[in-house]
């Protein structure tokens, strides 16, 4: 990321600095699987945070295609014994 | 370093990332109260006990639709971050009010930081990004960048156990009926 060189007037507020940016930038890119191996200096904050967001968005996608497999799967073993066989499985694993 | 996480690794489905990166620079207190944020929503413990409460309030409820099922897994998510996010919050929140108050407190949580501070120095691509995140993760549209990060990873971590959870409850369900499951089993299956 090339330095900014901001005009010297700064806003009484502005506690976070450049280097913070970077810094929680790359951190945030560690979580991107796309991202993860690659260096931080050659990503650009702008393509973390458009990763970040596609990234969201893919996994909301796959919480809604669950929820209707799920939804489907619950609908059709629909009787009890089933379901707690489920639990039961689930919880010794 | 993070990198002992409780339970087998037995979880087939996704890969658990089970190194972090370290945070040295970071003051050794402030350094381990990252680190178990850090192993939050990550260990197959969580994983299981989120699936037994989300296997638990669709089993209650007794309404199955995709919809239902959609929005019970999101609140059982933001109840077991017990108050500490901000998304998880939102969530909740939202699920309590009608739509009509909803609008209204939409409206009224404008004053609340209305100037993100240290914006200046960030082009308008990056900022328009950032908008963007703020509104795909619940409650964030007027978060200031750091906490904005902090919330997103939190968040992403938390809907990638969900994918897992969600993912392994569909596998039992689908292979575990009265139905013999053709794939599953290693014996031989009479065609």
């Amino acid at each position: 990321m090339s330095s900014r060189r901001s005009r010297s007037r700064q806003s009484s507020g502005s506690r976070i600095t450049d280097d913070q940016i970077i810094d929680l930038v790359s951190k945030l890119q560690q979580l991107i699987p796309e991202l993860r191996g690659r260096r931080s200096d050659k990503v650009s904050a702008s393509k973390v945070l458009q990763e970040t967001c596609n990234y969201i968005r893919n996994l909301h996608r796959q919480v809604d295609g669950l929820s209707d497999r799920l939804s489907q799967l619950l609908a059709s073993t629909d009787t009890d014994s089933d379901q707690a066989a489920i639990i039961r499985s689930l919880l010794m694993e | 370093m993070a990198s002992s996480i409780p339970g087998p690794d037995t979880c087939p489905e996704f890969k658990r990332r089970k190194r972090r990166i370290t945070d040295d620079s970071l003051a050794s207190s402030h350094s381990h109260q990252r680190n178990q944020r850090v192993k939050r929503w990550r260990t197959q413990r969580e994983q299981h006990f989120y699936s037994s409460k989300l296997i638990q309030a669709l089993h209650r409820s007794r309404r199955t639709s995709a919809k239902e099922v959609h929005e019970t897994a999101y609140r059982v998510l933001a109840v077991l971050a017990k108050g500490t996010t901000r998304w998880s919050r939102a969530i909740l929140t939202a699920r309590k009010m009608t739509k009509h108050k909803r609008a209204k407190v939409a409206s009224s949580t404008r004053w609340r930081r209305p100037a993100i501070n240290g914006e200046k120095r960030k082009t308008p691509v990056v900022q328009k990004k950032l908008q963007a995140l703020g509104r795909l993760v619940p409650g964030c549209r007027k978060l200031s960048f750091t906490n904005l990060l902090e919330e997103t990873s939190d968040y992403i971590a938390a809907l990638e156990m969900q994918v897992r959870a969600m993912t392994a409850i569909t596998e039992l369900l689908a292979g575990g009926g009265p139905q013999p499951p053709a794939d599953r089993l290693a014996s031989n299956v009479n065609s």
